[in-house]
């Protein structure tokens, strides 16, 4: 299993050293997340239809681009492995990823570090802790405290909850979107009654749910996690009959296709497939046409989907230097003009976010999410 | 081209090492301090980082303690307090994790045991919060079943953090093995520059002493030969100015005396050649001589034989004109003679005199000559006084450098390698000093020299004085031989005249042959007359040839003296 993970690597290492110098030899872009999970399979394609576009008009000045795919299976430890992998691959000019906020934040020091730092570009990575990761370190998506504010400012006013109970994964993205909601409901007048931590080996929510209920209650959930302890929480909610209203963060993305029934969970995202605008329209067809008539793409995959093009721009203005590169996808939106993509504007402040970016809030309906419509 | 001719001066070379010595002893302070600067900023950077880290790793242990404690305590007391305390813990502890991940310096894997904590931690809180909800729940025994699978990741938590700490201790050995390198290396470029200044200085100070030795010796042998009265010419090779200036003038001497010593040989020769001829001259003198007193004695025997037999007289009278014609001849030529040895003795006397003058210009060759002696001593003088400044340099560089290893020995271990430096540039500057004196030795050696070159030079104006002595009595002996030749000739005049006188009596005889015996009486007593004269002629003939002989030798003993100098 290792061996075989490894010999896409040893391939391209093949190729790049054997057409040293010759101007045909593809431009390797490292792709790092959980690509055997659901939640990474949109990013991969998405990510993968992006290039064959750039690839399709003529790649950059001749060479075409080529993905560096690294599993990093949404952990920290794997995620500095593969990291110091792509760091030290031939040619390779950036790196889109991680995919999760503990993972990016984990290999950050690396792709940071060394004498030739490169480019990191996270398409989902919402931890504000993100933002401290280094100069090299870039995302496209808001961070959780927006989600958290949204998701706060949505119970409360949209939903009319005063008791909210949250239940967060003991990570590092669980534990900002935690911190950054109950902050905000709390400081919205909101009370916040009990915070519950899960980590994948949990045997069981129920003694939480349980306890939840016999101090009262909450008027919502909010479950600052994934799409799988998301899963199993209501899941367990449904078999103790408790009916208050899910919240998540966009962590949870993906649940309206699972077998349980989500319906009416609402959940924050900085992409949707039914934004408006001709653009994302435009993606969401190519998507379905390439991957079939079923799939939508996740805000992951639009989120790489918008990275690839914003690279393929900055290697035709400055080249394969990663230097140069990293100084012209810092000047986005402020020295240059800001990336219009489907996931909307991007343009990055000092430390890499993009503060102009809004979070949707979406809603399971039908088995599809949408975006929520106001109360 | 410019920089050799400069560096020709002993002055400039002694001034060139020094600079050397002094630059070197500078780049070492130099780089003395540097190296203690930069070794004290890395070691404070260094420090900076391992407390910060020790620190963190430290408060990460004290709260993950806490974690631990307020979670199992918890269980027991069910208090509000304690379980804000865990949640607080943990939330520190997750803080501390962020900020050991924010240090630079860490490892890859550092950085996965730090993920590694965070996930055991995350672990450990998932099952107490379990744990706690079952107690509240009064599920007493699932409690206690979840608070059992705590153990495992807490044991492996704290055994992480512990090994995490030992990898920060290790670190600490590793900068202290690398600080210690570096600082060696520091002391190894100190000691190259210090290695490679000293040899510089030996280099150019045994260059500066070679260039001064090897001409002095040069010029030693150059000045033994003088003494030896070699004085032909010699090449000495380069030199420092100093010492090319002393040669020049050195050589200058050996020309004027050489052409002097050749023109006395040369007068010499002459000297002897014209008292050979003198001295021939009065042995053909004393001949002639000689044979007019034998002529005599025959003209005395002649007359005595007349009065035996008067009647043998006509042929004896005319065997007696013969003789006085002879002897006429004779004193005649005896008076040709006397010109000639006053035209040549004339002649010497003329020569004597050139003599004498060019004796006196050599006096006065050997008077300059001993000029430039003394200022060659006043010279070396000069140089001595800058031997002294240097040897004054030298002291106060030892004064310098005993500070330095008093300021060294304030600074305690960090001055160790400077202390070293200091005994090294105060041994240089006894060397340097010991330099000194043995230049001062090799000078007073010089001047020694040249005060034997001076008394050399004292010796032959002694030996030139000899020479005119002896010149004045080659005058004196000519005088006397000319006093003598007037003498001869007066001799010659009276034998003249006495021979005339006797041809007359002969004649007289021839016609009053019987008055012969009274004639041959008053003859008789005239031949002894002519006689005597002629005796007294032979003793000045004698007297001169004796003067010649001593004018002979006194050519001789010129020769002798003259045949000293190798010219």
């Amino acid at each position: 299993m290792h061996l075989l993970k490894r010999l896409p690597l040893l391939a391209i290492a093949g190729v790049l050293s054997g057409g040293c110098g010759g101007g045909d030899d593809p431009i390797p872009i490292g792709l790092a997340g959980p690509f055997e999970q659901p939640r990474g399979r949109s990013m991969e394609q998405a990510a993968q239809l992006a290039v064959s576009e750039v690839n399709a008009r003529g790649g950059i000045d001749g060479r075409l681009l080529l993905l560096v795919l690294r599993d990093d299976s949404a952990s920290a430890d794997v995620a500095v492995r593969v990291a110091q992998e792509l760091y030290d691959t031939p040619g390779l000019v950036a790196v889109i990823g991680h995919l999760t906020s503990g993972a990016t934040i984990a290999a950050a020091p690396v792709y940071n570090g060394g004498s030739r730092p490169v480019l990191q570009i996270s398409p989902s990575a919402s931890s504000p802790e993100v933002s401290r990761a280094g100069s090299y370190t870039f995302r496209i998506c808001p961070s959780d405290s927006v989600h958290g504010e949204r998701l706060a400012d949505w119970a409360l006013s949209q939903l009319g909850a005063r008791r909210a109970a949250v239940i967060y994964q003991n990570d590092d993205y669980g534990r900002g979107v935690r911190r950054t909601f109950s902050r905000s409901f709390t400081t919205m007048g909101g009370e916040v009654v009990t915070e519950d931590p899960y980590v994948a080996s949990l045997p069981t929510f129920e003694p939480y749910l349980r306890r939840l209920r016999a101090r009262g209650g909450a008027d919502v959930v909010m479950i600052a996690g994934t799409r799988a302890g998301a899963e199993r929480i209501v899941a367990t909610m449904d078999s103790l009959g408790i009916t208050y209203p899910v919240l998540g963060g966009d962590g949870l993305a993906g649940i309206e296709n699972s077998d349980i029934d989500a319906e009416g969970t609402f959940i924050s995202a900085a992409y949707l497939p039914d934004r408006p605008g001709a653009q994302n329209q435009a993606f969401v067809a190519a998507y379905r046409e390439a991957y079939g008539e079923g799939q939508l793409p996740d805000h992951r995959g639009a989120g790489a989907y918008d990275v690839v093009h914003l690279l393929a721009r900055a290697l035709e203005a400055v080249g394969t230097d990663r230097e140069a590169l990293r100084d012209y996808i810092a000047g986005v939106g402020r020295e240059t003009r800001s990336h219009l993509g489907v996931t909307g504007s991007i343009a990055f402040d000092e430390s890499g976010d993009v503060p102009e970016k809004h979070v949707m809030v979406g809603v399971v309906r039908d088995g599809r999410l949408v975006t929520a419509t106001r109360r | 081209m410019r920089l050799s001719r400069r560096l020709n001066t002993i002055k400039a070379r002694i001034a060139v090492s020094l600079g050397a010595l002094v630059a070197g002893i500078l780049v070492i302070a130099l780089l003395g301090v540097a190296a203690l600067r930069t070794l004290g900023e890395t070691v404070t950077r260094e420090l900076n980082d391992l407390s910060r880290v020790s620190e963190i790793s430290n408060a990460l242990v004290v709260t993950l303690f806490d974690a631990l404690r307020t979670g199992e305590q918890y269980l027991t007391d069910r208090s509000p307090t304690t379980r804000t305390a865990f949640r607080i813990a943990g939330e520190r502890a997750y803080e501390l994790q962020t900020q050991l991940q924010g240090l630079p310096d860490l490892n890859q894997s550092e950085r996965l045991m730090i993920t590694g904590i965070a996930e055991l931690q995350s672990q450990v809180e998932v099952w107490y919060s379990l744990a706690h909800a079952q107690v509240d729940l009064g599920r007493r025994s699932a409690a206690e079943q979840a608070a059992f699978e705590v153990r495992t990741p807490s044991f492996e938590l704290l055994r992480t953090v512990q090994d995490f700490s030992a990898l920060q201790r290790n670190r600490a050995g590793a900068i202290a093995r690398s600080l210690q390198r570096t600082s060696e290396e520091r002391r190894l470029l100190v000691w190259t520059v210090l290695a490679a200044s000293i040899l510089l200085g030996a280099v150019i100070g045994i260059g500066t002493l070679r260039a001064v030795e090897r001409p002095l010796v040069r010029l030693e042998a150059v000045a033994r030969r003088f003494a030896d009265g070699d004085l032909r010419p010699v090449g000495v090779g380069k030199m420092p100015d100093e010492l090319a200036s002393l040669s020049e003038a050195m050589g200058r001497v050996s020309v004027k005396l050489r052409d002097l010593v050749a023109n006395v040989v040369w007068e010499g020769e002459r000297i002897a050649g014209t008292a050979e001829d003198f001295s021939a001259i009065s042995e053909q003198l004393a001949a002639s001589a000689g044979q007019i007193s034998t002529a005599m004695i025959d003209v005395s025997s002649g007359a005595g034989q007349q009065v035996a037999g008067l009647e043998e007289s006509t042929s004896a009278v005319d065997r007696l004109r013969e003789a006085t014609e002879r002897s006429g001849r004779m004193a005649e030529r005896v008076a040709t003679l006397g010109d000639e040895i006053h035209t040549l003795a004339e002649r010497y006397q003329q020569d004597v005199s050139a003599s004498a003058a060019a004796l006196l210009e050599l006096g006065d060759v050997v008077q300059q000559t001993a000029g430039q002696v003394e200022e060659l001593d006043r010279l070396s003088e000069a140089i001595y006084d800058f031997v002294e400044l240097i040897k004054q340099i030298s002291s106060q560089t030892n004064l310098l450098a005993l500070n330095a290893a008093i300021e060294a020995a304030r600074a305690g271990e960090r001055g160790i390698g400077f202390a070293v430096v200091a005994d090294e540039v105060r041994q240089l500057a006894d060397s340097s000093a010991a330099a000194a004196e043995e230049v001062t030795q090799t000078l007073s050696a010089v001047r020694n020299q040249v005060s034997e070159v001076s008394s050399t030079m004292i010796a032959g104006r002694g030996k030139v004085r000899g020479i005119e002595n002896i010149a004045q009595g080659a005058a004196k002996a000519l005088q006397e031989i000319a006093r003598a030749i007037e003498e001869v000739e007066m001799g010659a005049r009276r034998v003249r005249e006495e021979a005339t006188t006797n041809l007359e009596a002969a004649e007289r005889i021839k016609d009053e042959i019987r008055r012969a015996s009274d004639a041959a009486n008053a003859h008789a007593s005239t031949s002894e007359e002519v006689a005597a004269a002629a005796q007294q002629q032979g003793a000045s003939t004698q007297e001169m040839a004796a003067q010649a002989t001593q004018l002979n030798e006194a050519a001789e003993r010129l020769r002798t003296l003259v045949q000293g100098f190798r010219v």
